[in-house]
């Protein structure tokens, strides 16, 4: 994304320049953004074939991740965990596009208002 | 090179973390008769800046990176602790199948942990009792969240100035077009 500065015509106020500076931080934003939603989209998947293959498994102790080693422990325990892990989850994808939804119309926004005034002088698309 | 704030400056920070701030320039005629260079030395003076600028960033993202990485094996250990403790309470063994050498695994039993040690870096490792460890690990854990903020705030405030910079670049050089093709339109009598 780039940011041209105004014709000779067009004087670039102090506001513009923080509009542009605002622009630039939820464009940012917006790239960790959809990187940690990829993230905790995987990690969902995760779980989800993790709890479908303990439904098929016939053994009765898991050995269930748990910092570097794995603890055996029970079935039922396991799926517990894994449901408690699969809600954390959920809740935090649910902010993330929350965030998602508010950068992007705050970006559309500040994009109004600096196209407004700098029409072609100033680009604001990604490259 | 003292870029004093320029008239047009709203009162932000001078700097930041020993980051200078990049004055805003109201307009280019007067930032030129400032800074008292021509127009090719204050492009140069400008895109210096822009790389210092781009340095800093490269340090405080590596920097970033690594925090990043250090949070989750913070919880990591906070969960192996928590479930210990939770294992006290019922008096069985915990049986935990662990890494000895790349690719091999051997079962261990742990029975009724009241200590764990816990690696402080550097060659160090300390005996605690898993209170202890707990509180040590959840202190950890602040501190890393907190530096991560300061962090991004850093990173935030030296985007900002890059973009000012590259801003005052361009209209720097769209100025000094303009000039040239108003000095071409009336030729300078003999």
């Amino acid at each position: 994304m780039q940011q041209g500065g105004g014709s000779s015509d067009t004087e670039v106020t102090w506001e513009d320049q923080q509009n542009i500076n605002k622009f630039g931080r939820l464009n940012n934003r917006l790239h960790d953004l959809l990187d940690e939603i990829k993230i905790a989209k995987e990690t969902n998947e995760n779980l989800e074939d993790a709890s479908n293959e303990l439904i098929l498994t016939d053994e009765e102790v898991v050995r269930f991740q748990i910092g570097e080693v794995f603890a055996h422990v029970s079935k039922d325990e396991v799926e517990t965990r894994i449901d408690q892990l699969k809600e954390t989850t959920d809740k935090s994808l649910e902010k993330l596009e929350e965030e998602k939804q508010s950068i992007t119309a705050q970006m559309a926004e500040l994009k109004k208002i600096l196209y407004g005034k700098f029409k072609d002088s100033i680009n604001l698309e990604e490259d | 090179m003292a870029s004093s704030s320029s008239s047009a400056t709203a009162a932000e920070a001078t700097e930041r973390r020993g980051i200078p701030a990049a004055s805003f320039v109201g307009d280019v005629q007067t930032y030129l008769n400032q800074l008292g260079l021509d127009v090719n030395s204050t492009l140069s003076f400008l895109q210096e800046r822009l790389q210092q600028y781009k340095l800093v960033e490269m340090k405080l993202l590596a920097q970033q990176r690594d925090l990043q990485a250090k949070i989750p094996d913070i919880e990591k250990c906070l969960d192996v602790v928590s479930t210990l403790q939770a294992k006290k309470g019922t008096g069985e063994a915990l049986l935990a199948d662990f890494e000895v050498s790349e690719g091999i695994y051997s079962r261990a039993r742990i029975e009724d942990a009241d200590s764990v040690c816990l690696w402080l870096g550097a060659n160090v490792m300390l005996e605690y009792s898993c209170e202890e460890a707990n509180t040590l690990l959840r202190n950890n854990l602040e501190n890393a969240k907190a530096s991560l903020e300061v962090l991004i705030a850093d990173l935030q405030f030296l985007r900002d100035q890059v973009t000012i910079t590259q801003v005052t670049i361009a209209r720097v050089y769209n100025w000094d077009v303009h000039q040239r093709r108003a000095r071409q339109a009336t030729p300078a009598t003999a």
